[in-house]
């Protein structure tokens, strides 16, 4: 079938069929290689400014589930079904961070080493694993049931965790957490990067959220589906989500989101949205859905820029570059795609 | 032939397999992995008994239960399972099915309640078969110091009566009475060492809709021979008048409302005025789910039947209800 005109990844990108479920897309930090992990246990890599060679690495037994870059340029650290945590570098080279049996690994967050030191977690049952940037233990944070989203903040003083009942916050370096309380299943977690606002997904399509540091309770909801995918702006003015069939916009400024309408962009359909991401640095939000369509909107002016076709696939992975020059695109039945947002030479 | 596919629109089935601890359940999984059945099953456990599983895939679980904010007090659902399933649809084409097995003293609703109640789990997979493997020497005394026994046989769609050769014709066949009491609907299989054709146990279609009722033995039997001296019982009726489809929903729904606690399982089969199709039913506690299934035959008598299996369960209550369904 012929793509309609006007869709960017045919003018400024590329698309490859990795035959696998893409569970994630992560740049590295310094945006210069992108890595795809996919359900069959392997990750892709490509660079993003010449997407010519992929290259392919087995790195689980089975499925990876969670994806991060590395604390330092060049590499990633990845979580798998078979019960590792493994760091894979720009050259394929890999090694184990910890090996858990059985148990899942199915959170993984990093903080840069740039002013400190760096560090990495693991999400892995009720426990989270952090280490520094050399990969040596520092501590296991204990929870009520097992972890189900995982996040540190902008500065890398805080670990923010969802589980049942509630979120925690945890001092890198103490070992008083905040504990924040919901009853229910709280299936995701996004901190606010100012730090003004805990969120968590839940069972319930439905957001919660403590506005910190009061820890006064906002409730989100509306939502016909789970929220399974959500994402700060640069400077945490508006939390996008998924789970409805448009990106559901919440204000966090001016009194918001309490008593505030959403924003909705990009709906209309009646597909669902599953995947959203904010651009780094501007008021601009990636949107994917069900039928595999993906979509940049501008939130100012409400304009849609249409980046992909839909391809009947669900869209399972959005992420960009650092800089916000690169989108890459993942979808269950395993399209990669790959857009160029660099302001090209004349 | 292996059925793996990726084929977005293929549920795959799932089997849970509950009994109490020494029954025979890892026999009997070890036993369904190793037969030549070409078939590949990830596998579900939460906690590692004295003997293990022999199979690629094993995922180690901890059994986690949430009650959902939903206005029912009796909707617990398994958290653990929803991700593990969402994650194991990462690598579908990996394997043709999941069997769950679940920790002795385990209460079989929530598991059950998972597959009803979440989007994500109910689009990918269905529930095949609950099966509960049960000690023919002591179950009996199961049965007598605790509630998870009796839960656990009240929610089978087969029973596994193993360890058969440890104990006599006679007292095989008490044990079976007392299973009766409890749970007059679902199919027993005796067995020494969890030995019986896989396919008594898995591909049941036990929950299908469509196949609702259709092992229903001794419909028609439905004396009130049994004493109350049983915790948890089955009752069925049916009636012979069509069905007022407002009527039954009025009824049921507040049945379950106020009942569902004690209400095990519900399944019916309902003829509905002015409808060549049959209407199935079925619910675990208070969570409910119907459709309109295959027609009628030509000739068949267009009989509603409805079944209860649960505690405190007020037979003519319950009856005078149903009857007052039909079309009057």
């Amino acid at each position: 079938m012929a793509d309609r005109p006007g869709f960017l990844v045919e003018q400024r990108g590329t698309r490859r069929d990795l035959g696998a479920f893409i569970v994630a897309a992560r740049f590295d930090r310094a945006g210069s290689l992108l890595a795809f992990a996919l359900g069959d246990g392997t990750l892709r890599l490509v660079d993003p400014a010449d997407a010519a060679t992929w290259r392919e690495v087995a790195v689980h037994d089975g499925a990876v589930l969670a994806l991060a870059p590395d604390t330092v340029p060049g590499g990633f650290v990845s979580g798998g079904d078979d019960g590792r945590a493994r760091r894979i570098s720009g050259d394929a080279t890999m090694s184990d961070l910890g090996v858990f049996g059985m148990k899942w690994v199915e959170q993984v967050a990093t903080h840069p080493a740039e002013r400190n030191k760096g560090l990495i977690a693991c999400g892995v049952g009720k426990l989270v694993h952090l280490f520094d940037a050399e990969g040596k233990k520092l501590r296991e944070l204990e929870h009520p049931s097992t972890v189900t989203g995982l996040g540190f903040d902008a500065k890398g003083k805080r670990v923010g965790t969802s589980h049942y009942n509630g979120a925690t916050v945890w001092f890198v370096a103490s070992d008083s957490p905040r504990r924040l309380e919901w009853k229910g299943s709280h299936i995701g977690l996004a901190l606010h990067p100012e730090g003004e606002a805990v969120v968590t997904a839940m069972q319930e399509n439905a957001l919660h959220g403590w506005a910190l540091p009061d820890g006064k309770h906002m409730r989100m909801s509306g939502y016909p589906g789970k929220t399974h995918s959500m994402s700060f702006s640069r400077g945490g003015k508006w939390l996008a989500s998924s789970g409805s069939d448009a990106m559901v916009l919440w204000p966090f400024f001016g009194g918001g989101p309490m008593g505030k309408a959403p924003s909705e962009l990009a709906g209309g359909d009646g597909i669902t949205c599953t995947q959203v991401t904010f651009h780094p640095q501007q008021d601009i939000v990636a949107g994917g859905f069900a039928d595999g369509l993906v979509v940049v909107a501008d939130v100012a002016s409400s304009r849609i820029v249409p980046i992909m076709p839909p391809g009947g696939s669900p869209v399972s992975a959005l992420a960009w570059s650092q800089d916000g020059g690169f989108l890459a695109i993942g979808t269950e039945a395993g399209t990669a795609g790959l857009v160029d947002f660099r302001a090209r030479a004349a | 032939m292996s059925q793996a596919t990726s084929d977005p629109s293929y549920q795959v089935p799932v089997t849970v397999l509950t009994g109490y601890l020494g029954a025979g359940k890892t026999t009997l999984l070890n036993r369904i992995l190793s037969e030549n059945h070409g078939r590949k099953y990830a596998v579900i456990i939460n906690e590692f008994g004295e003997l293990g599983v022999d199979n690629d895939l094993v995922v180690d679980s901890d059994e986690e239960v949430f009650e959902m904010n939903n206005g029912c007090v009796c909707c617990t659902v398994r958290g653990d399972l929803i991700r593990i399933v969402g994650g194991l649809m990462k690598r579908r084409d990996r394997f043709d099915g999941i069997i769950i097995e679940t920790t002795g003293l385990a209460n079989p609703a929530p598991v059950a309640q998972t597959f009803f109640v979440d989007e994500g789990v109910r689009a990918k997979t269905r529930l095949d078969a609950v099966v509960t493997v049960v000690d023919a020497k002591h179950v009996l005394q199961r049965l007598d110091d605790s509630h998870e026994a009796a839960d656990q046989i009240a929610f089978a769609d087969v029973i596994v009566l193993n360890k058969t050769d440890l104990v006599t014709e006679a007292e095989l066949k008490v044990v079976e009475e007392r299973i009766r009491k409890i749970n007059r609907f679902a199919v027993i299989h005796r067995t020494e060492r969890a030995a019986l054709p896989i396919a008594d146990v898995l591909d049941r279609g036990a929950f299908d809709l469509g196949r609702v009722l259709e092992t229903a033995p001794d419909f028609l039997s439905g004396a009130d021979e049994h004493e109350h001296n049983e915790d948890v019982t089955s009752v069925s009726f049916e009636v012979e008048k069509p069905i007022d489809p407002e009527k039954f929903n009025m009824w049921i729904g507040m049945l379950l409302q106020e009942k569902g606690a004690d209400l095990l399982r519900t399944k019916g089969i309902l003829a509905y005025q002015n409808e060549d199709r049959r209407f199935a039913f079925q619910a675990v506690h208070m969570i409910a789910d119907g459709d309109f299934i295959g027609k009628w035959k030509d000739g068949e008598p267009r009989v509603s039947k409805i079944v209860f299996i649960g505690r405190d369960l007020n037979r003519p209550q319950l009856r005078r209800g149903f009857e007052a369904c039909q079309v009057g």
